[in-house]
């Protein structure tokens, strides 16, 4: 519990409050979770290394700047880079594995062991900066709007809208549905459903890449960054329902507007508390109060299948 | 004839449980095999080690293709149909959706020609499978499974828990299906075996027992004593 109120703390803490921030914040807590959404709520691992995959994005950002110079070739490679390694993960570590809670834990939990200290080795510990590839900001509506932080804004709303299009709308989509719905089926209708489990992991971590490179040159780097940005993941994916993308975004928006707002009215440290006991009640209440939407029958079929099957 | 189907001397169960022991069998073209035995005899065990489900030890050829380490969606491309007795549909999907994955890996019959044989279904194809009846997800199986034109269809006892009127139109589907595949049916009723089935083969206890013309083995009284009717 204190771990997750300072991973939160650090959190709101790496964004400043200002009239925008309500909304960065939502976003924020969207992105964070949307990665998780791919190993989480959709395949069931519980993947302590989330964390890790947004810490390997960040240092991509920064490895390229130190090389380069260029802060976007590290942000076209972060996700790029976060992806692979989850693809080596789940082909190395995980496969097999699926439907083994704890096994999965351990196993993630030591990938992000070896990440986080593999990239303390190759950068030290030591603080690390990424600059703000646009800078300066702009007066809308009466607010003072940072360029780069409309671009996280803007990047979740993309990354939100192609997940749901790549789920709902394509046949890759279609596949990885009825892998995570049915695997057994799946696999006899012709799926090969290790390559949809091993894509949606590495997609799932190539997003998180994207948002640690996002969200680089808004915070001081090191290797604990990935850290903080657990504990809130797991509780918007949970809150949201596991697997509900819907969900997901509406509890993003719900905490991460919560604690912006809050943080005008009260200290940032009760803030945070105050987050975590609203998701906590949120998840003990969240049936009861909106129903489980993932298992909901709309009403109209359950009327036609009625109808036809007294 | 042509076996769609051979096995060889077939093991499988889960983990260090042997369910099915050393089973020989052959399934032709153009006929209708059933798996006749109580609950427990391993018929289900049996169709899941042919589709890759399980491991086995033995033999198992798809039209004369060692099937050895392949994994269920292998055997499926190489023309074998899977219709669960349970899970039927994937949920969350719709029949169109189901029509969708199925045709996808294959050349695909057009739906609409399977769906002749399954009007309701095409008149609901933006229906969430899984809120159709059981008689309508047994149906939804049957012409998923069919729209990759399969040259094997295993059927895991499809009639079960179906209304009287729908397991008569299953039945009539079925000996369809049988002209243009194999079929290997697992069927506990056995009045609806001995009438859709041309050979039989009788599961104890995980090992085959009988074998032979349904007809005959029914005439005989092997199949009532076997499975006591």
């Amino acid at each position: 519990m204190s771990d997750g109120l300072g991973s939160m703390t650090l959190l709101a803490v790496a964004l400043p409050v200002d009239s925008f921030n309500v909304v960065v914040l939502m976003a924020t807590y969207v992105l964070v979770a949307l990665g998780l959404h791919y190993s989480f709520g959709l395949l069931g691992i519980v993947n302590l290394a989330h964390g890790e995959f947004l810490l390997l994005g960040a240092y991509t950002v920064v490895a390229v700047q130190q090389a380069t110079g260029s802060v976007v070739l590290g942000l076209v490679l972060a996700p790029v880079v976060a992806g692979l390694v989850g693809l080596v993960v789940e082909r190395v570590v995980l496969r097999g594995l699926h439907e083994r809670v704890l096994d999965t834990l351990l196993a993630t939990f030591g990938v992000s062991v070896v990440v986080r200290q593999g990239l303390q080795v190759l950068f030290t510990a030591n603080p690390q900066q990424v600059n703000d590839p646009i800078g300066g900001s702009v007066r809308l509506a009466g607010l003072n709007i940072p360029w780069w932080r409309a671009v996280v804004v803007a990047s979740t709303i993309a990354a939100v809208v192609a997940t749901a299009l790549t789920i709902r709308r394509t046949s890759l989509g279609l596949r990885w549905r009825a892998t995570v719905r049915n695997p057994e089926l799946a696999e006899t209708l012709g799926i090969v459903t290790t390559r949809s489990r091993a894509a949606l992991f590495g997609v799932g971590s190539g997003l998180a890449g994207l948002t640690g490179a996002l969200l680089a040159p808004l915070n001081t780097l090191t290797p604990q960054f990935g850290t903080r940005f657990l504990v809130p993941a797991f509780l918007v994916v949970i809150l949201g329902v596991p697997g509900s993308l819907g969900g997901l975004v509406v509890s993003g928006m719900v905490l991460g507007g919560a604690l912006g707002i809050m943080q005008f009215q009260m200290s940032s440290i009760t803030a945070q508390m105050l987050v975590i006991v609203l998701a906590i009640v949120g998840i003990r209440f969240r049936d009861r109060l909106v129903g489980n939407w993932r298992g909901r029958t709309p009403r109209r079929q359950r009327a036609r299948t009625a109808d036809t099957h007294p | 004839m042509t076996a769609a189907l051979e096995l060889e001397a077939v093991s499988a169960g889960y983990g260090r449980i042997t369910v099915v022991r050393d089973v020989f069998l052959e399934a032709p073209m153009g006929q209708i095999t059933c798996l006749l035995g109580r609950n427990g005899a391993g018929k289900t065990t049996l169709l899941r080690a042919i589709m890759g489900l399980l491991p086995r030890t033995g033999t198992v050829r798809v039209a004369g293709q060692d099937t050895r380490g392949w994994p269920g969606s292998r055997v499926n491309h190489a023309g074998v149909a899977w219709v669960p007795q349970e899970d039927g549909v994937i949920p969350g999907l719709t029949i169109a959706e189901h029509f969708t994955i199925a045709s996808r890996f294959t050349s695909g019959v057009p739906a609409d020609e399977i769906l002749d044989w399954f009007p309701v279904l095409g008149e609901r194809m933006h229906q969430v499978a899984h809120t159709l009846s059981g008689g309508e997800r047994k149906m939804l199986g049957i012409a998923v499974a069919m729209t990759t034109r399969p040259r094997l269809v295993l059927l895991d006892e499809p009639t079960e828990g179906v209304a009287p009127v729908v397991v008569a139109k299953l039945v009539e589907v079925i000996r369809a299906i049988s002209q243009q595949a194999a079929v290997l049916l697992v069927e506990q009723n056995l009045d609806t075996a001995i009438a859709t089935a041309q050979r039989a083969y009788v599961l104890e206890q995980g090992t085959v027992v009988e074998t032979g013309d349904i007809q005959a083995l029914h005439a005989s009284g092997v199949l009532e004593a076997r499975l006591a009717v």
